[in-house]
């Protein structure tokens, strides 16, 4: 990329605009501290372990429902660098969180491509919409306690990338591994054979034949390894999900959905797909209805949604006017939007049993590479317009460009938010009036407590001394 | 190209500084009374005593003037129960006299929590005439 970069002025431009907007997303980002919940408990089962062996061989039955071996794994690695390089555990811990942050960044720079200035004229918007997507919000408050669904979004953005160039021999093998990777992490990993199946099927010259049947065997061979193991997926009811103006407990759902689920089922798919089309619903509740009933509408909504329909929208007119009819015809940019569509409406069917912000992570990524190609078209078009017509397509992309930049802002404010809430949650671990429940075991009180002063000892922003008018502006 | 102006100020003003909305300087009684208990917790292991009166900056629990309060003042005129668990684990002494102060203070910030940690037998009939709010100006 830094070859790259010296070659084409665009491309150095949006490297350095895309470093000045990431690096005080990874100072907010490393303000947090490691999360209670989640996290603590996986960190302190990954050092109970005399062997990474057991514990993988242990992990593999912890839960029912779920198969994330590497999520102990993971845990025990980083312990064993924090302890290798007398690092505390916030810097390794967070670190690598931090670092997923930068590539994600830097592979959707790779993904789209920018060679000449219209391009950095798309990428000046398509970079606001990667960041400030809720879903990529959900993302980084994520942690279990390495970021599964960035790593996820990592290695799906890694597979389009790989399948963006020529084919190589090495393609399969990478593809494998980041399959293997992410499913063993989070069942979202699936996301990864879903961009190799949609690059394959948009004829993306980097998948070939063996890149797809080598990757399909592997994901057969995961869904039988975990028919083996006796692992189901979560049923409705295995978590809590909202429906029309509500959020329902897993309880209240099985009552509501449990005997007939489809209905349920096929709502949280359209809203899955919604939510990253439109902001709503979020978290399967629709704000509008609530704020309908109440009769007030915070601004965050309006300006989610506006700045989601609008880019949508631009997507809907690449889509249609644009796209050719023919596979055979399509450009290489044409494909590239193909498969940034097929992937998020593909990962809208993940949130089946219940939707989640983050389920449709990968999604959002895919939504603003699918947005770059759409606004480069629109750049590239607008010179051949009447002047009034390209004023007003020029205002228009500022327009959205704005909301995104402030969604953007928003999600310093709420990582600042995050990063206060989870140092309090630490005043709940080995409280002084609860010995009962501090772990007997010493090791494991010792790992606690250095976790917890870590913690606390980071200091954090009170929202009370943040703007008021923030809450109405940028949380939900 | 705002974005990146506005994260260029941000970096700078990190460099500079702690960038923007940096960590508070606060006392004790302000740290729970904006409801950072990590804070109070953090200040408490540094040596700070939670049951000395702090000063709480006008405009986090009163409007127009500046209080000195204790903590545990501060937590309940916050309606903050979490935080009036957690200095009293942290210990905090309330002896009659404040115990009844402290309710008589719930009754005008309303909070079930608040009230049913610090509430006893003997306070089924709370008489608040004469009791000074803490929270009130010193003139």
């Amino acid at each position: 990329m830094v070859r790259a970069a010296l070659r084409s002025p665009a491309l150095a431009v949006a490297v350095l605009l895309a470093a000045l907007i990431t690096i005080p997303l990874a100072d907010s980002l490393y303000r947090v501290p490691i999360q209670v919940s989640d996290s603590l408990e996986p960190i302190v089962i990954a050092a109970k372990y005399d062997s990474g062996r057991h514990l993988l061989v242990d992990s593999l039955t912890f839960s029912p429902t779920t198969f994330r071996p590497s999520r102990y794994l993971q845990a025990r690695a980083l312990l064993a660098l924090t302890d290798g390089t007398g690092l505390t555990h916030h810097a390794v811990f967070r670190g690598v969180h931090v670092a997923l942050l930068v590539l994600l960044v830097g592979l959707f720079i790779a993904a789209v491509r920018v060679r000449e200035w219209p391009d950095l004229v798309a990428f000046t918007v398509a970079l606001p919409v990667l960041v400030g997507v809720h879903t990529f919000l959900s993302m980084l408050l994520e942690a279990f306690p390495v970021n599964h669904f960035a790593e996820v979004g990592v290695c799906a953005l890694g597979v389009f990338v790989l399948a963006q160039h020529p084919s190589r021999w090495f393609v399969p093998i990478v593809a494998c591994a980041l399959l293997a990777l992410s499913l063993s992490v989070v069942e979202s990993g699936a996301m990864v054979w879903v961009t190799v199946i949609c690059c394959a099927a948009a004829g993306l010259r980097g998948i070939d034949r063996t890149t797809v049947v080598s990757t399909t065997l592997l994901f057969g061979g995961y869904v039988l390894l975990r028919h083996v193991l006796g692992i189901s997926s979560p049923g409705v009811g295995g978590h809590g999900s909202g429906f029309g103006d509500q959020f329902y407990s897993p309880e209240e759902l099985t009552q509501r959905f449990g005997a007939h689920p489809l209905g349920f089922m096929l709502y949280n798919v359209t809203g899955g797909l919604a939510s990253l089309l439109f902001a709503e619903p979020r978290q399967g509740v629709y704000s509008l209805l609530a704020a309908w009933r109440e009769r007030d509408i915070h601004p965050v909504v309006l300006i989610n949604v506006i700045s989601s329909a609008a880019t949508t929208g631009l997507l809907i007119w690449y889509a249609v006017t644009r796209l050719p009819g023919k596979r055979s015809t399509w450009s290489d940019v044409d494909r590239t939007f193909v498969v940034a569509c097929a992937a998020f409406v593909v990962n809208a069917v993940f949130n089946a049993v219940y939707i989640k912000d983050e389920i449709m992570s990968p999604g959002g990524l895919f939504y603003a590479i699918a947005t770059f190609v759409a606004v480069r078209a629109l750049v590239e078009r607008l010179p051949q317009q009447r002047l009034a017509i390209a004023s007003l397509g020029a205002i228009f992309l500022a327009t959205i460009s704005a909301l995104w930049a402030f969604r953007v802002a928003g999600v310093h404010y709420q990582l600042r938010y995050d990063a206060f809430k989870t140092r309090n949650d630490w005043v709940e671990v080995l409280r002084p009036d609860k010995h009962d429940d501090w772990p007997r075991d010493p090791d494991e009180l010792a790992l606690t407590r250095r976790l917890r002063t870590e913690a606390i000892d980071r200091r954090t922003t009170s929202p009370s001394f943040m703007p008021r008018w923030a809450d109405r502006y940028w949380v939900e | 190209m705002i974005l990146a102006l506005f994260s260029v100020w941000w970096a700078a003003a990190g460099v500079a500084g702690d960038g923007l909305w940096p960590p508070d300087n606060v006392t004790l009684s302000e740290a729970v009374a904006t409801r950072n208990n990590g804070e109070a917790v953090r200040l408490m292991d540094m040596g700070a005593d939670p049951n000395r009166p702090t000063r709480v900056r006008d405009g986090l629990l009163t409007n127009g003037y500046a209080v000195t309060i204790k903590p545990i003042e501060a937590a309940v005129g916050a309606q903050r129960a979490d935080s009036v668990r957690m200095l009293l684990a942290n210990g905090v002494l309330v002896d009659h006299a404040e115990r009844r102060m402290l309710l008589c203070l719930e009754q005008t910030r309303r909070d079930s929590g608040v009230r049913e940690l610090l509430a006893t037998e003997s306070e089924d009939h709370l008489e608040c005439e004469g009791v000074r709010s803490p929270l009130e100006q010193v003139h």
